[in-house]
């Protein structure tokens, strides 16, 4: 019955569905897991780097993506679709906003741009829906004076110190989206697409606290990893990008006056071994 | 037949200042030398504490101005932010570049005072978009040259906002005077970090 | 920003035909230069734009960004150099983000070159393209024709024969990291001294293997202006003014106002 719907061009079907991003949605549940997690000083976003031989050679995958210098990506589903995405995603930060505001847009700026390229699939003649959910990890530097001194009243009455960043073109600081085939976003704390992704997610909830630091979050998604993984843990199956603090030594430059170094970076093999051996 | 840019006439100067900026314009508008009006402000808003100032060929001064009241709205309803001052020169500036070959006839000038860092920012930039940073003043108009004598003989460094009106208000008299295709009246705004203070300044009328 | 917009060329077409000038754009003079040494190459500029006979900026920059290891200095129409730096810097960007591997001088070279051909000189960049990539050293001059060259040292712009003369007279092969700057620095002094177009400061930047690029801006101040001795402040009260108006921070709130709708159904029809 579903047949009479799954031509190329994505139609509705009587009851109000679009089987073919539904079908886009099962190619994603059945890809490799990927998980993000955004602490309050950045975001790690993780994933496995499954070779279906031992004939493969690891080094020439690549899953986790720089788009901007502040920004990365990673995905779940169908790999082919997920590079052009990266190609788009980068190209878009370009043309759309750096060759006009001469910066590179915010992480929402970012998102709601590759959406846009990913709904169009949805409604354009000759073309399928992208098979792939996407994780966006990016650190925004905001445009409301840094207050660190915020005072918060909790429960008890007793102040709490706050960092002010807590994410978004406004106050600044780390946010994590997921774009998923039809076009539509969310805003994530913690969150894992994929395979797993239930269980993931239900593993992340029992984790995930409040005010985590970074390394924190590092550990937390490896933990999550490890329940999901199906072959071996280390430097060459794992792939991790984390948005920390800004690396001027990646810069490559120096004496440029308000420049800084790219927040978002893979880690090496070697250091992902070390979190690996304090797991 | 002159340049377009001094069929109209006037002036606009921007003048930093210690935490704080300045933007002042002439009201002439012109025909060649038949005054048509007194009352035509070269100032233009774009958000708290940030201005865009336009002197040139009257017509491309509406036009330019519409076209980033159009930019910068969009901006504010896409990002849900006020524009920087400094994000707004840079789209000054690609806009004016992308009409390389068709330019509008306008010297536009930038001021204003960032709300993230509370540093004040002006910039001038050319009829097709290459930006003057400065740290001093920037000027425009057909009185360009009288206030470059003007500017460079009576600004000082971290002026207070009082201060810095007493100057600019001068430096923009004292040009517009010495030209005929300014003045007519004044229009002072003095920028700091939470408050503008707009202020109308009295001219000869001939 | 390829994509140049004609919409006004017709107007301005127009307007020239009955005998209106051309709008004059700033341009930089300039005196810019390049020196390739044992383990990099260094390239330097002057920093004055100008319009017409009109000192337009007296400390502007000329270096521009390509990327980290491959920087530009331009001459002729401030606004191509500016724009057409940041076009190729752009592309240069998300090519090396696809290959995966540091960008080349000579790519960039060749981007540029076919970008100001198929312009035909209407794009007036005069660029010095200097850097280091994994295949060497390069220092190539681009003409905004198109034309490009390639050599051990090179000057341009308006200064470009007051610059040339010190590298005539003084340069030698196989200089050190000093020797370069030193010599550079010296030519575009030359460029900032004999030349009109040219003045200010010199600018520098070093660019060598296996060290992070250094841009030294303002490197050299020959020409600082003597301090004032009394200053012009006015007392506070000297302009009369007819009228003020003090906008408040709360005012500039309203500039955008979010409010709650009205409860009021009969406004607008809303799917439920």
């Amino acid at each position: 019955m579903a047949d009479r719907y799954s031509f190329s061009l994505t139609t509705f079907s009587p009851s109000g569905k679009l089987v073919q991003i539904e079908y886009a949605l099962n190619a994603v549940n059945s890809g490799v897991t990927a998980l993000g997690i955004k602490a309050t000083n950045g975001i790690v976003l993780a994933t496995e780097k499954k070779s279906s031989s031992p004939l493969i050679d690891p080094p020439s995958l690549s899953k986790i993506s720089l788009i901007t210098p502040d920004i990365g990506m990673v995905y779940a589903g169908m790999g082919p679709d997920y590079r052009v995405l990266v190609d788009k995603a980068r190209k878009v930060s370009h043309t759309g906003y750096k060759r006009i505001y001469n910066e590179y847009p915010p992480t929402r700026i970012l998102v709601q741009d590759v959406a846009r390229v990913v709904q169009e699939a949805t409604q354009s003649g000759g073309v399928r829906p992208y098979g792939v959910s996407l994780l966006i990890a990016g650190w925004d530097e905001g445009v409301e004076p840094d207050s660190g001194d915020v005072q918060q009243i909790d429960e008890d009455g007793e102040p709490k110190k706050a960092t002010g960043k807590t994410g978004g073109i406004m106050k600044g600081g780390p946010s994590l989206y997921q774009v998923d085939p039809s076009g539509s976003y969310y805003p994530w704390k913690a969150t894992a697409i994929g395979k797993h992704a239930t269980s993931a997610k239900t593993f992340l909830e029992k984790r995930y606290t409040e005010g985590l630091e970074l390394e924190d979050a590092i550990h937390i998604a490896l933990l999550t990893l490890k329940e999901t993984i199906e072959g071996e843990m280390n430097g060459d199956t794992i792939e991790i990008g984390i948005v920390g603090p800004p690396a001027d030594h990646l810069l490559g430059y120096e004496g440029v006056e308000c420049s800084q170094g790219p927040r978002f970076r893979k880690l090496t093999k070697e250091e992902i071994e070390d979190y690996l051996t304090n797991l | 037949m002159s340049s377009p840019f001094d069929i109209n006439g006037g002036a606009c100067v921007a003048m930093v200042g210690k935490d704080c900026v300045a933007i002042a314009c002439d009201l002439r508008l012109g025909m060649q030398a038949l005054t048509v009006s007194n009352n035509f402000p070269k100032l233009f808003n774009f958000g708290p504490s940030t201005f865009l100032g336009l002197t040139g060929l009257a017509t491309d001064v509406s036009t330019v101005s519409d076209l980033f009241r159009y930019k910068v709205n969009m901006y504010r309803l896409r990002e849900e932010r006020n524009i920087a001052p400094q994000t707004l020169a840079n789209l000054v500036s690609s806009s004016l570049y992308e009409k390389r070959f068709g330019p509008f006839f306008v010297s536009p000038v930038v001021a204003g005072v960032n709300y993230t860092t509370g540093k004040p920012f002006i910039c001038g930039f050319d009829s097709i978009g290459c930006i003057d940073f400065a740290k001093d003043f920037i000027v425009s108009g057909t009185a360009s040259e009288q206030l470059f004598g003007t500017c460079e003989g009576l600004w000082e460094p971290d002026m207070s906002p009082d201060d810095l009106f007493e100057t600019i208000s001068q430096a923009l008299l004292s040009a517009v005077d010495r030209d005929a295709l300014s003045g007519w009246g004044a229009q002072v705004y003095i920028i700091e970090k939470d408050k503008v203070t707009k202020r109308l300044l009295k001219g000869r009328q001939d | 920003m390829t994509g140049f917009d004609f919409s006004n060329y017709n107007r301005n077409a127009a307007l020239h035909a009955r005998g209106v000038p051309l709008p004059k754009a700033t341009s930089t003079g300039t005196t810019i230069v390049g020196c390739i040494f044992d383990n990099g190459v260094v390239i330097a500029a002057d920093t004055r734009a100008t319009s017409g006979p009109i000192v337009a900026d007296k400390n502007c920059e000329k270096l521009h960004y390509i990327a980290p290891k491959i920087w530009c200095a331009g001459a002729g129409t401030a606004a191509d150099t500016e724009f057409t730096t940041a076009l190729i810097s752009s592309n240069v960007e998300l090519h090396s983000l696809s290959t995966g591997r540091d960008p080349r001088v000579i790519t960039c070279m060749t981007m540029l070159k076919q970008h100001l051909f198929r312009y035909q000189g209407h794009i007036g960049a005069y660029l010095v393209v200097a850097g280091v990539d994994p295949t060497g050293v390069g220092l190539f001059t681009v003409h905004a024709h198109g034309s490009t060259d390639k050599l051990p040292y090179v000057t341009m712009g308006s200064g470009s024969l007051a610059a040339m003369s010190v590298f005539e007279s003084t340069w030698k092969p196989n200089m050190n990291r000093e020797e370069a700057v030193a010599i550079c620095a010296e030519a575009i002094k030359a460029g900032i001294f004999n030349d009109l177009g040219s003045g200010s400061n010199v600018d520098v930047c070093v660019i060598e293997n296996d060290k992070p690029t250094q841009l030294l801006r303002n490197y050299m101040k020959p020409n600082e202006r003597g301090q004032k001795e009394r200053d012009y402040r006015f007392p506070k009260g000297t302009t009369a003014y007819l009228n003020q108006k003090i906008i408040s921070k709360e005012d500039m709130r309203k500039y955008i106002s979010v409010e709650e709708a009205s409860g009021d159904p009969n406004l607008m029809e809303v799917d439920s």
